[in-house]
């Protein structure tokens, strides 16, 4: 793809919620795109899946997963992953994407994303199933960044290290959660910045901006940020979108809402702060950047 | 260092353990998870405890509140008693039902009924998602209907109190009394309804899992009508 090509605006959406079906659906003009858990495809029930294949051909639909737990070390679900190769045809999605993380083992499901000891051993385990996702699913294949509330002790690589060593060897793009990297500079007292520049530029497909929530413990002096996906996104997330945009041309930005989803004015205040960081300047940075 | 799927099981058998959820008891950390910072492991088993259990309530609301003040100690030996295993709202609201039947109706006098209550409002939940993944088939009307089944997503709940009135919001006095109970999303509908059967009907109903002559069933006037009348409630479907 041309740097001109790459250089027009993202798409700009939000996650796909079967609980706001009909408002998303009255509202479906205010998005370029519509993000869609395939997970929601496979559990959930008829009638949400009628719902979303509905809106295939009516907006961009992207997919994404929660479901793959790609850091178990053990093989990968290939039904599973079959399943999610049906949907993705279906959805006509140009990517899939999924967290580098864990989030069970044989017997335990925690449904919680887990961090990975950030090894080249690890990464190399990750590289292998990479490729095996890329070889069942028929479209580009992404990883996101998580939100991580500890680290393993034995990680030797920072996380943009880990992530881009496994992205370099397979050939896979990156999905920036923004709202996780923000949670995670203030949690691990790391630079945001500094993350973004480690990335390749042009290496960002997608981008996902939330809003998380402060946990204050009366043992901590400074409270504890968790990635809930129920608030307005923060300026601090904003800012860092803004940043990231300066070296990277992602095709679609989401917004992710899991709760609190009766506020749908603070979604679309939320989709218009996200088009607000998107000015002529910044794609003419980007521009040059990818040139 | 062990492989990392070991050190990933220690973590979570870690991180779903009521030391690691609640701070409790000696909360000694697997020697695989040496060099984790254990407050964050508390944050962790916290987040991710917490996340279930709503979860379940969103399944079960009524159970939670009649459980009151004692929430948090039933949370803490709910946790102990069964680690969670899948992600799915139902299989987890599931779990809790079978562990009040288990543990809530041996260990405690007040609201003996509570297990009947939560397994009411599971096969409510289970019911709805029947109904929400299932399109109701047509039968051709001119086939000859002869056998019968009880109709796919009819839930039968046999509970040891009449707890339907915790349901109704009234302030009837829950009876105990057996009570046998078909929970189903009717045809056309999209809320499910509860009926009360007779023990032979329950007991009928809980046989036809799979399509039986109706012949079988009884020759008599009586008997037919009975299938009539399940099939037009919805409980059973006559099929060719």
């Amino acid at each position: 793809m041309s740097a001109q090509a790459r250089a027009t605006r993202p798409a700009v959406g939000i996650g796909y919620r079967w609980s706001i079906d009909q408002w998303t659906e009255d509202n479906l003009g205010r998005f370029d795109v519509l993000e869609v858990t395939v997970d929601h495809c496979i559990y959930g029930g008829a009638r949400q899946r009628a719902a979303i294949e509905k809106l295939v051909g009516r907006v961009k639909l992207t997919a994404h997963g929660v479901g793959l737990s790609i850091g178990t070390d053990a093989p990968l679900d290939l039904e599973y992953l079959d399943r999610v190769a049906d949907i993705v045809e279906r959805l006509r999605a140009p990517a899939y994407s999924e967290h580098l993380a864990f989030t069970r083992v044989p017997g335990r499901d925690l449904a919680n994303l887990l961090p990975l000891p950030r090894t080249t051993a690890v990464a190399k385990s990750i590289i292998a199933k990479v490729r095996t996702v890329q070889s069942r699913v028929p479209v580009p294949f992404l990883l996101e960044n998580i939100a991580n509330v500890f680290e393993w002790p034995d990680s030797t690589l920072s996380e943009a290290e880990f992530l881009e060593l496994i992205c370099r060897e397979t050939g896979a793009g990156l999905l920036l959660d923004v709202e996780n990297l923000r949670v995670n500079a203030h949690n691990h007292g790391m630079d945001p910045r500094a993350f973004l520049d480690a990335l390749p530029a042009g290496s960002v497909q997608e981008v996902h901006v939330a809003g998380g929530m402060a946990w204050r413990n009366r043992s901590r002096d400074r409270p504890f940020l968790a990635d809930t996906h129920s608030q307005p996104a923060s300026g601090g997330t904003l800012d860092l979108l803004a940043y990231a945009l300066r070296r990277q041309t992602p095709s679609a930005i989401v917004l992710e809402r899991d709760d609190r989803l009766d506020a749908v004015d603070e979604i679309l205040e939320d989709v218009a702060r996200i088009r607000a960081r998107l000015t002529p300047a910044d794609t003419q940075v980007r521009r040059a950047a990818v040139a | 260092m062990p492989r990392l799927l070991e050190r990933q099981q220690a973590l979570l058998s870690y991180l779903t353990s009521p030391a690691a959820i609640f701070g409790a008891g000696p909360g000694r950390v697997d020697t695989r998870l040496a060099g984790i910072d254990r407050r964050r492991l508390h944050l962790e088993a916290r987040f991710s405890h917490d996340k279930r259990m709503e979860k379940i309530r969103g399944i079960l609301p009524k159970t939670f509140d009649l459980l009151g003040a004692n929430l948090s100690r039933v949370m803490r030996d709910f946790a102990a008693a069964c680690p969670p295993d899948d992600i799915s709202r139902i299989h987890n609201a599931r779990q809790f039902q079978h562990y009040l039947r288990r543990r809530w109706e041996r260990r405690s006098a007040r609201r003996p009924y509570l297990a009947d209550v939560a397994a009411c409002e599971l096969a409510l939940a289970e019911a709805r998602s029947f109904a929400e993944d299932h399109v109701t088939p047509i039968r051709p009307a001119a086939a000859r209907l002869t056998r019968v089944r009880r109709r796919p997503g009819v839930l039968l709940v046999r509970c040891r109190y009449d707890v339907r009135p915790v349901f109704e919001g009234g302030n009837a006095r829950i009876a105990r009394r057996p009570t046998f109970l078909a929970v189903a999303v009717p045809p056309g509908a999209i809320q499910p309804a509860v009926a009360e059967l007779a023990a032979p009907v329950f007991k009928l109903l809980a046989t036809l899992d799979t399509p039986h002559p109706r012949a079988g069933i009884g020759h008599t006037k009586d008997a037919e009508a009975l299938i009539e009348a399940l099939a037009a409630e919805g409980l059973v479907d006559l099929c060719p």
